[in-house]
């Protein structure tokens, strides 16, 4: 188990974790290319940019938005915040990344950790069950979207229970690995899935605006290429 | 849902017969859609919708239609799933390989007949975008699915025969031909001078006018006091204009249903404005002929002329102090219905505003308003689709109803043909039969002040 511990905390999250980053960075490049493209092709190039940012700062700080779907929009704000704070600032994540590369950053309080934690476990079973209970939702969703937001718990479970043996009711080491390799699992899942919204959300706006600015002739040059120039109506 | 699920279903609207014997429909669909990704930009918008589309079901509750009907269907994230999962099978790598790995969903005859009726279930009226905290497009994926849909046939023949009159018969969507065009602005030149006592002009084929004027064709034949308050503006602002009569109709229902169509629709109006020297359109009052005339910078770049429509140009003059008013000569309850083709996207939303505050002693607004407006719920070219009334004015047009119900209002100001067809209709299956559905201009008609005593033919007309 300790060997597994070593090469789930070593090798593994080495690689999970350039695989995150490689994959984002490939996704952020790949859409910013696609986005410049567009706009190079396209016929009208007056894309109101500064409406499209205010539009993009609504969504990835929407306080204004919450009062649409009260319970839904209070329980994925929660989710969001406590799932992106807890990791980075937790103490013992930094005093780790500081050993392996000699940074270190501002922590939060190890009871706001908690507390963080807390949230982020609840709200994610309660996206689950308004998805599961909510008539839309129910309608829409597959396993994915059900499996999603409880792996993303996961980490989080095992990381409260690693900071608390004291009501832990499993081994520890277990415990710590199921911690480790799920974050793992995480870091290769969010490139390959819907989480990379994580950093295509900023571009959705712009990318929703370039879409309808065509190149010209995209029509004519459409009717070309199905052999239907000179066709009847 | 799955694609394995879908239904055949019959369609709610008429197709012309030709359509229903295009075999291979599958197959030429595909084509097309490779076709279109190439040459257009919708090819970033599916990826990122594609692998981003979180089904949160927000988009829900914005729904007009899925407010009334409470039916998975109308969810516009389902609908635009449709769609993508043609696009993710098809033209995703991870597609291709699930496919190959595992079999999976395969594009039927079923499959399209599917997507023939829910893509026209959605106006189009992209108010779901505003709630969707990805910013996906419903109203783009639903104009980029019926764009495909007719490239195998699959077009509401409603909208199809109208654009073959445009474009390949008499000229224009209402097919009025030139002599009946003059004919009608002759008859309203005479109805200023019996009404107003005012020589107020129709300008026709004037060469180097400042404004070739391209209102919704059907105006001349529905919405004369709407004309009529376009050229009494021009006439009191001494604007110069002119109606070209190789092209006089801003009608475009290409939007509606093939970018191939909008494309040449908004070359015609281009040629004739060109043809006549015009350095500017001016869109009569109409949301989507106004939304496809914004289109002539993508198809002729920044040398296409100027796009302005009538409500803009008449705010600007009564800013200017150049539209000499009677005072608020509109006494009853008046309500402003936003065309979503103009106030979707902000665009036009204050200067109507403007001019009803200016003649209107009770102007009221409807809420949501402006940017967050409720559709009319004959949006997309579903107007025109007589078939489907019950549809429009009961499950589309239900909240509409409710909307202008609870204004109080006796008269709805809808700057659009379409959704004052749209909203007569709307008030008088919904038992509002008392309230009037005009255009802006015909009120502010009513509170020109012409300058004039004693109308010429006061007592004789």
């Amino acid at each position: 188990m300790e060997t597994l511990l070593e090469w789930a905390r070593g090798p593994i999250f080495r690689g999970a974790l350039a695989f995150l980053i490689l994959g984002l960075i490939r996704h952020a490049v790949l859409t910013c290319f696609e986005i410049a493209r567009a706009v190079h092709r396209a016929g009208d190039k007056n894309i109101p940019y500064w409406a499209l940012a205010k539009a993009t700062l609504q969504w990835l700080f929407p306080v204004r938005k919450i009062k649409d779907r009260l319970l839904y929009s209070i329980t994925t704000v929660s989710f969001h915040a406590a799932i992106l704070i807890t990791p980075i600032f937790l103490a013992g994540h930094i005093i780790l990344v500081e050993r392996s590369v000699g940074i270190r950053w501002w922590a939060i309080p190890n009871h706001l950790a908690d507390l963080l934690t807390v949230i982020a476990i609840v709200t994610a079973i309660a996206l689950v069950i308004e998805r599961a209970t909510a008539r839309d939702t129910r309608a829409l969703s597959r396993f994915g979207d059900y499996a999603i937001p409880l792996l993303v718990a996961l980490p989080f479970a095992s990381g409260f229970l690693v900071m608390h043996p004291a009501i832990n009711p499993f081994p520890y080491t277990a415990t710590l690995l199921t911690h480790v390799m799920s974050a793992n699992l995480l870091f290769i899942l969010i490139p390959l899935t819907k989480l990379s919204h994580c950093v295509l959300l900023p571009t959705t706006q712009v990318i929703s605006e370039v879409a309808w600015h065509w190149p010209p002739r995209a029509g004519s040059e459409v009717a070309v290429l199905l052999g239907k120039e000179n066709e009847r109506i | 849902m799955s694609a394995m699920e879908v239904k055949t279903g019959k369609y709610s609207y008429y197709v012309e017969a030709k359509s229903q014997q295009i075999a291979d429909r599958p197959r030429k669909f595909l084509e097309a859609f490779a076709a279109i990704l190439d040459r257009s930009n919708y090819g970033l918008a599916l990826e990122a919708y594609a692998r981003l589309g979180s089904k949160c079901s927000r988009c829900a509750s914005s729904c007009q239609l899925y407010m009334t009907t409470g039916d998975e269907r109308d969810i516009p994230c389902r609908r635009s799933n449709l769609l993508l999962e043609v696009y993710r099978r098809y033209f995703t790598a991870a597609g291709q390989w699930r496919a190959r790995l595992t079999g999976g969903f395969v594009l039927t005859d079923e499959y399209l007949d599917l997507m023939a009726e829910e893509y026209y279930r959605c106006t189009a009226c992209r108010r779901c975008k505003m709630l969707c905290p990805l910013g996906i497009d419903h109203g783009l994926i639903t104009h980029l699915a019926r764009w495909l849909l007719a490239e195998v046939g699959i077009i509401p023949k409603a909208l199809l025969v109208a654009v073959r009159e445009q474009l390949e018969g008499v000229g224009n969507t209402s097919a009025i031909p030139v002599p009946a065009l003059k004919d009608t602005c002759e008859f309203l030149e005479e109805e200023f001078r019996d009404i107003y006592g005012v020589d107020v002009k129709f300008p026709i084929d004037v060469e180097g006018a400042e404004y070739i004027f391209f209102p919704a064709v059907s105006d001349y034949l529905l919405e004369p006091d709407t004309l009529m308050g376009n050229a009494a503006v021009m006439h009191v602002t001494g604007g110069s204009w002119t109606i070209g009569t190789g092209n006089y109709d801003g009608i475009n229902y290409g939007l509606f249903y093939s970018d191939r169509m909008m494309e040449r629709i908004v070359y015609k109006m281009v040629a004739e404005a060109r043809r006549l020297r015009a350095q500017k359109i001016l869109v009569g009052e109409c949301g989507h002929a106004t939304r496809s005339a914004w289109f002539v910078p993508t198809f002729c770049g920044r040398e296409g002329p100027q796009v302005v429509n009538f409500m803009q140009y008449t705010a600007r003059a009564l800013r200017e102090g150049r539209i000499p008013l009677k005072g608020k000569v509109i006494e009853e309850r008046v309500t402003y219905h936003d065309p979503c083709n103009i106030a979707r996207s902000g665009r036009i939303t204050e200067e109507p505003r403007e001019i009803l505050r200016a003649i209107c002693t009770d102007f009221v607004e409807m809420f949501p308003n402006r940017t967050e407006n409720l559709c009319c719920g004959g949006g997309g070219g579903t107007v025109s689709i007589d078939e489907i009334r019950a549809f429009r004015t009961g499950l589309m047009g239900k909240k509409k109803a409710e909307q202008i119900r609870a204004t109080g209002a006796k008269i709805v100001v809808a700057p659009c043909a379409n959704c004052k067809k749209q909203l007569r209709e709307v008030c008088e299956d919904n038992g509002l039969a008392d309230v009037q559905v005009v255009g802006l201009h015909d009120l502010l008609l009513k509170a020109i002040d012409f300058g004039v005593e004693k109308p010429a033919g006061e007592n004789g007309s």
